[in-house]
């Protein structure tokens, strides 16, 4: 609960740092609130957390996904800084990150499906406008507006399942909704159908085939910093709803709607693996790749075992970490280069060995490879996997994972087998210099000591 | 079982005029369509005794989000049958997965067992006991919407003000 009232504060000093001039010390001040929000979530770590107005509850998978979350923001703030000091509105800019991060703290910690549902439309209205921020640009325009329609759409899904499940079992509450499926073995056809509508209209918000068409055209277009937050914080908040969801009330008929979520796994794994081998941008293969990996992370949530919340909390923050490093390269490649296709990245590795050295690891981790964080977190999924016995599933994975390590690696081959002259400067600021070494760090550390994370849940 | 006959004649009302909106070629006349509809949905309100959510759905929806609808086909002079015509096959597919979506519901709808509400339970919609819900077990999402709200009017005014230089 403190976080929340520390989150949506900070989110209200933001914006009010227009008005009374303290502009300059707006980035500590989030920082250090952020660092404080991270704090009193850690806090609240126990065994016996206590339901907020039976509405939140605090349990060791909602703090564990919500410091993953704060955790996540802080890199972003690092990372984007620069990008938003060239723009005029910075307050709105960062007021508005700090409201989607409410939401998505909601979103991994609700016991209701009120609360759920408040918690992606804040997170989803804050991102929406943010995509089409970059008013020039045409692209961003239709980005921000195919999301904010494609969203909508979606939600109206997830509120037409919420209100049949409502019909079904006569309570909002996730407890309630557990009993009813539980008492009740014969399929009730209701709360199937409306299991079966949450489940698309999640699936929207978490870019699983075959709801992903909005994707590549929205991480296209949005600005690059903006893009890296939907491609790390909102899928992580995503599927941390969707899994606490599914966990803990519909584990029990698991029967009427595995199957379903096992198609959309195997076609989002092909789909997004098979189309990032045939582009150009790279901006467009990392939203290709983005799709690809909601896939890996779905095969934990078909398995439903007790290991699956490891696997999926261990996944996204690996995930999520290798990307920020991504798009933060590819931002300064942007800004210097003018260009995002893969040729911008030649020469790299002579004028700027750092920058393609923790590109290639971010490369690594996001193809999978030991000793990277990427490759644990693909280890825990398939074990999760296999324990529970999808093992047509698994194998089909690893063969999406080796096409997979191809285009990755063509991002290392164009950075140091083609050398040609490049506008990539030899220094970059100091600010993206820490960004670039912490998730980097972060990412080989995550990879030697991946129960840092797995303990806490 | 005369509220039956009324609530099944205003359902056949709504869908027909809902229906309508769809098919109409003229942006101004399926907006009206659009008014009809909800003003049949607000009767179904009312005779499921739900006098606010009515009032609500005539005043906002039929008043205000319409009057806005009518503006912006005013504004970017959209009166015209100027809609492009989509492909066939993409007519006959959103047809198909439309139907299916439908047969789905329907079929599902038809099995499940429906439970006897008493319309006549009083208690149920009216304005006092909705408040009393919202501000006893619903309080926290009803704080929590405040940053909803928040976000949302942040991101209007981000997205309508002109970059100051």
């Amino acid at each position: 609960m403190n976080t929340l009232i520390i989150l949506s504060a900070l989110g209200v000093i933001t914006l009010f740092a227009e008005i009374f001039r303290f502009r300059k010390a707006l980035f500590p001040i989030i920082l250090i609130g952020l660092a404080g929000a991270f704090a009193a979530t850690a806090f609240e770590y126990c065994d016996n957390p206590q339901p907020i107005f039976n509405m939140m509850i605090f349990d060791k998978y909602g703090v564990a996904f919500s410091c993953s979350l704060i955790i996540i923001c802080f890199l972003w703030f690092m990372m984007a800084r620069n990008y938003f000091l060239q723009e005029t509105s910075v307050t709105d800019h960062f007021a508005l990150i700090l409201f989607a991060l409410v939401g998505a703290v909601v979103m991994v910690s609700y016991s209701n499906l009120v609360m759920l549902f408040l918690g992606i439309e804040i997170l989803s209205i804050s991102v929406y406008v943010l995509a089409a921020s970059d008013k020039a640009s045409i692209l961003s325009n239709e980005a921000g507006f195919k999301y904010f329609l494609m969203g909508s759409f979606a939600s109206g899904f997830l509120l037409f399942g919420i209100t049949l499940i409502y019909g079904a079992t006569g309570s909002f509450d996730l407890m309630a909704i557990q009993h009813y499926a539980a008492a009740s073995n014969s399929s009730t056809g209701i709360l199937t159908i409306g299991v079966l509508l949450m489940l698309t209209g999640l699936a929207f918000k978490c870019s699983l085939a075959p709801f992903h068409f909005w994707a590549p055209d929205v991480y296209d277009g949005a600005p690059t910093t903006v893009t890296a937050f939907m491609a790390s914080l909102v899928k992580t908040a995503a599927f941390g709803a969707l899994f606490r969801l599914f966990y803990t009330c519909f584990a029990g008929i698991s029967g009427q709607w595995t199957s379903v979520l096992w198609w959309f796994a195997t076609l989002t794994l092909f789909i997004g693996n098979v189309s990032a081998l045939r582009q150009f941008s790279v901006k467009r293969m990392l939203a290709y790749s983005s799709i690809a990996h909601a896939g890996y992370i779905a095969i934990a949530i078909v398995s439903m075992s007790v290991t699956s919340a490891q696997a999926i909390l261990y996944y996204t923050l690996s995930y999520s970490i290798a990307t920020i490093t991504a798009f933060t390269v590819l931002y300064i490649v942007e800004r210097n280069t003018g260009r995002n296709d893969f040729g911008a990245f030649e020469g790299m590795a002579k004028n700027n060995p750092f920058l393609a050295l923790v590109t290639t690891i971010a490369m690594l981790s996001l193809a999978g490879i030991p000793p990277t964080a990427g490759f644990f977190g693909k280890y825990y999924i398939f074990m999760t996997a296999l324990n529970s016995h999808n093992t047509q599933l698994v194998i089909i994975a690893v063969i999406a994972a080796l096409i997979g390590v191809y285009y990755y690696f063509r991002v290392i081959i164009s950075m140091y087998f083609k050398p040609e002259k490049s506008d990539i400067p030899a220094s970059i600021g100091s600010l993206h210099q820490i960004v670039l070494f912490i998730t980097t760090l972060l990412t080989i550390l995550l990879g030697v000591f991946p129960d840092w994370v797995l303990r806490w849940i | 079982m005369m509220q039956k006959y009324l609530f099944i004649i205003l359902g056949l009302f709504a869908v027909l005029s809902a229906l309508m909106v769809v098919f109409e070629k003229n942006p101004v006349h399926s907006v009206l369509y659009l008014v009809l509809t909800f003003f049949a949905i607000a009767g179904e309100f009312v005779l499921l005794n739900a006098q606010f959510i009515a009032i609500v759905n005539v005043i906002v929806y039929a008043g205000a989000i319409m009057v806005l609808f009518l503006f912006v086909i005013m504004l970017l002079n959209l009166n015209k049958e100027t809609e492009p015509h989509k492909a066939l096959w993409m007519k006959f597919g959103a047809v198909v997965t439309g139907g299916l979506l439908l047969l789905v519901l329907v079929s599902t709808l038809k099995v499940a067992d429906n439970a006897e509400v008493n319309p006549m339970n009083t208690n149920i919609g009216a304005i006092r006991q909705l408040g009393t819900v919202l501000f006893g077990q619903f309080l926290l999402p009803f704080e929590v919407s405040a940053v909803l709200f928040l976000a949302a009017m942040v991101g209007t005014v981000m997205l309508s003000k002109k970059d100051i230089k």
